[in-house]
């Protein structure tokens, strides 16, 4: 494979983030904020989320992962680096990862591809970053 | 307010720099990568190679810390009090299940900020790296966090 700058990335999607995913999640990170498995704790916050647990932000990460991999090949991300201006991603959303190829560098291993990404639900960004990707030559 | 720590002092929280976790070693098996990996919606990857998304919770875990560590660490008196800057991951080389990282960590930035609305939060800048059994620089994670605040209490 060979790109370019302004190749969009294959969109990769979770068609509906799984609270029971969440749970597991949270175990394994040791991580102890209801908001992640708790309901009622969600209720509680105010935040007019309902019901619905928030899933971590690394889960969220995690999506523009799914979508590199898919699109340049396990073992290919050499940087990411993602903000989260609107973290809020609860059980049951459909998430878009999202990308384009803003610049290309010639490495000795392949091409070097510094990407602009992005995690969308409805026209809204949840996540923006920046990723560098190895295209093996 | 919920969801807002007390307030610490400014020098509180410069004097966070510095700070280095124990550290110590992590090993990631295959349990774990096979849940861990089935929680992003991926397949397994080839040749044991754990899921990128490790780099969240291995290196502070490899640090001997936690999460809840972290936030008493910046004063945090509630989950919910924490937002997220950004994550930063630099891959050197995949990580592998059931191999030993060696892990070190600490605090490589702490700063009082006020938001366009006033608000008042503390911005806490971790660094925790992931060296193989040979040595190599296997991996970086750069976690910044804010601890937001009221104005009403002092320490």
């Amino acid at each position: 494979m060979e790109v370019k700058v302004g190749d969009e990335i294959p969109e990769w999607v979770m068609e509906s983030v799984s609270a029971p995913r969440m749970a597991t999640m949270a175990a394994i990170l040791r991580d102890p904020n209801p908001l992640h498995w708790d309901r009622d704790a969600v209720d509680k916050g105010g935040w007019g989320l309902g019901r619905r647990t928030i899933n971590q932000g690394p889960l969220d990460l995690s999506y523009m992962i799914n979508m590199l991999h898919c699109w340049s090949g396990e073992n290919s991300i050499r940087h990411i680096k993602m903000t989260f201006p609107m973290p809020l991603v609860v059980d049951g959303d459909r998430v878009v990862a999202k990308g384009v190829v803003t610049a290309v560098n010639q490495d000795k291993e392949g091409q070097l591809a510094e990407c602009h990404i992005w995690l969308d639900r409805d026209g809204t960004t949840l996540l923006d970053g920046t990723a560098r990707v190895l295209i093996p030559a | 307010m919920e969801g807002l720590s007390c307030m610490v002092s400014e020098e509180t929280i410069k004097q966070l720099v510095g700070y280095e976790f124990p550290g110590g070693e992590y090993t990631i098996e295959h349990w774990e990568n096979f849940l861990l990996t089935e929680c992003t919606g991926a397949e397994l990857m080839q040749d044991n190679v754990v899921h990128p998304v490790a780099l969240f919770h291995v290196p502070i875990m490899g640090c001997n810390t936690t999460i809840a560590k972290m936030f008493e660490l910046g004063h945090a008196d509630s989950d919910a009090s924490i937002l997220v800057e950004s994550y930063e991951w630099e891959t050197f080389h995949p990580l592998k299940e059931d191999t030993p990282y060696k892990v070190s960590g600490g605090v490589i930035g702490a700063e009082r900020c006020r938001g366009e609305e006033g608000d008042i939060y503390d911005r806490v800048q971790f660094r925790f790296e992931l060296v193989d059994p040979q040595g190599e620089l296997a991996a970086r994670s750069v976690i910044i966090w804010y601890y937001t605040r009221t104005e009403e209490s002092g320490d």
